[in-house]
């Protein structure tokens, strides 16, 4: 006991004082964004930028909003990869560790369990929301897919039973849905225009909410995949098969 | 039906495309991922020789994404030096490929630790594929920050795979690992960020047409060298690379060392002699070409001290890594005209001999269970084409004729003579002459069998292992013999160069 106080004192004290490697390190930090400040201050006040040559393309990318223009089309080669960076993020993570549920399950709190039961839906539906509106507001898969992941995580903390049933391989297939749907539509486009995600211009629109439909789901399962911390409990298939559906409408 | 064309430019996405698929089917599924892999690495091969014979015969070419034209489009596009290093990729691929194999399946038939070796074996296919999704995409991409996006993907795949091992040794070195990647990152996001915001363009052409000395692109130009030195492991930025490779598993540190490195290089590479040109200085030159030089001698010294095998291989790549960067000052009298050649050489005959080392390493530890450089003695007599590869590999390191890595040290030697910068010159000789001692240090173990040397019947090493070492060893050394093939694809587009040697020879 009392050499764990000594510990967290000593750490404490280690967090007030700076040891010499780190003042010089902190000075050349402190110099450093003096440099970059001071450069940044010296700059044109109007900068050249590509605003306007989106604008103008605009009516050709099937969709309103300049961001999701940018993001799903113009420079969709981007996102894409984008989407593999967040699918490698769960990789890496699951082939570190075993996802970690606690062993004895606990009664849920029941206020905790009402939010959980009030919010979830509602979190579903506001997500479905943000990527139907992406088309010509603020918007669109990876909002959508952060308030799924914000459910997710929701979810998690609360230590519903049922998550840790889930079984690997569906989640995996939620996983890969958004890019595969990706990569199918930027092949297909490929083949009717001759451009990898070339859109036809009357579909576009379409096709690009069914690319942020997928990752949206996709990405919300990356971000409650990754706060979860590892693989499922079955990495083998084996034949149970147990859905996730039923366990959100579940009542004790 | 334009995209199938043989003239078309859309077969640029097919290696990016292919191993990206690739990578998401090994994660979907539980078996067949060997499968799914090596077609891929076949077809990226296949892909890239598509793409060398297009730009033979029609010249450089520029696929624009989504028909997007620039400035609001990305471009891809094909030159001799993207080509050469996506050709090293795609065979250094192929064989790191069917080396993993060999390797897990050796693995897998030890009983005790079966289940985890399995494990590993199921999360290195999809990594190794997307790794290699990103390396293609950084050759082809001509656009700024599509290139973050490849380098970001680089990052955490190269660091999810130097944590496979699962040791804490691996797990620490890799997690620095990641930290220093994202820190080159993120410095050359923050370089992007300012060449954004003088320039307002992200192609790579426009950037060159717009290139003026002004603040806001010195300081860009500065950013985004360090992040990516870093990521290059430049001394003295060096300080993760050898934990971090020396601890991976053996195929991950063949692609660390090989691959991953020389992909940042290559774009701070282009970045100085394409892109930023203009407002490169003489001392700014020859700063990296010091950096290079101590590179040279630090790294052979370790090496040479080193206890264990995989921590000299690992050494030995800080220490190559610095002739890339003595050729920096070299371009400034020699008109930038052969430096592509010569860099790209080095690139191509240090992949191929350093990954061929890495998969000697591995196998030998395999064998022996330990990879202790004084206990190595006698091995020859169990795997007598895993130590010939390794000599052959050797031969090119050292630089001895008629290897690749003689032919580009002859032409660093021969640039720093006619240049009269005579100090790099000897750099390279007492590098080369300090590689010999470390190459043959471990060779003299090799080829020793002490008198009581116990003859053992251990577990026969699968072909895979020792095949793909010996093919990629000899590659980097036939390199110096078919030197003229290279230069001539690197002299596809470059009028300069086709105007020095208009056989495309030397």
């Amino acid at each position: 006991m009392r050499t764990e106080e000594k510990i967290i004192t000593r750490s404490r004290n280690r967090h007030k004082r700076l040891d010499a490697f780190q003042r010089i390190l902190l000075l050349l930090v402190i110099c450093l964004t003096t440099l970059l400040g001071s450069i940044i201050w010296t700059m044109p006040e109007n900068p050249p930028g590509l605003a306007d040559a989106v604008a103008l393309m605009q009516e050709h990318s099937g969709v309103k909003s300049p961001v999701t223009a940018v993001l799903l089309n113009f420079r969709g080669y981007d996102t894409l990869l984008e989407v593999m960076v967040l699918l490698l993020a769960v990789i890496g993570a699951w082939s570190l560790a075993k996802a970690h549920f606690p062993q004895q399950e606990r009664e849920a709190n029941p206020v905790q369990m009402g939010v959980v039961r009030l919010l979830v839906p509602l979190m579903f539906l506001v997500a479905a929301y943000l990527v139907w509106q992406g088309s010509h507001l603020a918007g669109g898969a990876f909002q959508g897919g952060a308030i799924l992941g914000a459910a997710g995580v929701l979810m998690l903390v609360t230590e519903l039973p049922c998550l840790r049933a889930i079984p690997a391989h569906p989640l995996r297939i939620g996983l890969v849905l958004g890019p595969l749907i990706f990569v199918g539509v930027a092949l297909f486009c490929l083949f009717l225009t001759g451009d990898l995600l070339g859109y036809p211009e009357e579909t576009a629109g379409w096709l690009i909410l069914l690319i942020e439909a997928g990752c949206a789901i996709s990405i919300g399962l990356t971000l409650a995949s990754l706060f979860a911390g590892g693989h499922p409990e079955d990495e083998r298939p084996k034949n149970q098969e147990q859905a996730k559906g039923p366990c959100k409408g579940e009542r004790p | 039906m334009t995209a199938f064309q043989l003239a078309a430019p859309a077969w640029m996405i097919v290696p990016i495309i292919l191993p990206l698929i690739a990578g998401l089917f090994c994660f979907l599924f539980n078996r067949r991922i060997f499968a799914i892999a090596l077609t891929a690495a076949l077809a990226n091969l296949l892909g890239v020789c598509i793409l060398i014979y297009q730009l033979l015969f029609f010249g450089p070419m520029r696929c624009h994404m989504g028909g997007w034209q620039t400035p609001i489009g990305i471009t891809l596009r094909t030159d001799g030096p993207a080509l050469l290093m996506l050709l090293t990729t795609a065979i250094t691929g192929l064989a790191v490929t069917l080396y993993a194999r060999g390797y897990f399946s050796y693995r897998i038939l030890n009983p005790r630790h079966a289940a985890r070796h399995q494990q590993q074996q199921r999360y290195f296919w999809p990594l190794w594929m997307l790794l290699l999704t990103g390396l293609n995409g950084l050759f082809l991409s001509n656009d700024i920050f599509n290139l973050y996006v490849t380098l970001e993907l680089i990052a955490i795949s190269a660091a999810s795979l130097a944590a496979l091992s699962g040791k804490p040794a691996s797990q620490l070195a890799a997690f620095r690992y990641l930290l220093v990647s994202l820190l080159g990152s993120l410095t050359y996001l923050l370089g992007v960020v300012f060449l954004y915001r003088s320039c307002g363009v992200l192609d790579l052409d426009l950037l060159q047409n717009l290139m003026q000395n002004a603040p806001g692109i010195r300081a860009a130009l500065a950013l985004m060298s360090i992040g990516l030195l870093l990521k290059t492991a430049l001394f003295p930025l060096h300080f993760w690379l050898p934990p971090a490779h020396a601890n991976a598993l053996a195929p991950v540190s063949v692609i660390l060392s090989a691959l991953v490195v020389k992909g940042s290089f290559y774009l701070l590479f282009r970045f100085w002699f394409e892109v930023f040109t203009p407002i490169i200085t003489t001392s700014a030159l020859n700063f990296m070409g010091t950096l290079g030089a101590i590179a040279i001698v630090w790294g052979a010294i370790q090496a040479m001290r080193q206890p264990r095998l995989k921590l000299m291989v690992a050494y030995s790549t800080v220490s190559q890594l610095g002739y890339l960067f003595i050729a920096f000052p070299l371009t400034r009298i020699d008109g930038n005209i052969h430096i592509w050649g010569i860099v790209i050489f080095m690139a191509m005959a240090h992949a191929c001999a350093k990954s061929a080392m890495f998969m000697v390493a591995g196998t030998v530890f395999l064998h022996l269970g330990h990879d202790r450089i004084k206990d190595l003695n006698g091995i020859r007599a169990n795997l007598p084409i895993t130590v010939f590869a390794y000599g052959i590999a050797g031969v090119s390191l050292m630089g001895l004729p008629p290897s690749g890595g003689f032919i580009a040290k002859w032409l660093l030697l021969s640039s720093a003579l006619t240049s009269s910068q005579w100090w790099w010159a000897l750099v390279i000789i007492v590098g080369s002459l300090l590689a010999m001692i470390y190459v043959f240090r471990v060779m003299s173990h090799f080829f020793v069998i002490p008198e009581d040397y116990a003859f053992t019947k251990p577990t026969p090493v699968s072909p895979l292992m020792e095949w793909p070492a010996l093919a990629l060893a000899l590659i980097s050394l036939l390199l110096g013999l078919a030197a003229s093939w290279p230069l001539y694809i690197l002299a596809q587009g470059n009028v300069v160069l086709a105007q020095i040697f208009p056989g495309g020879l030397p």
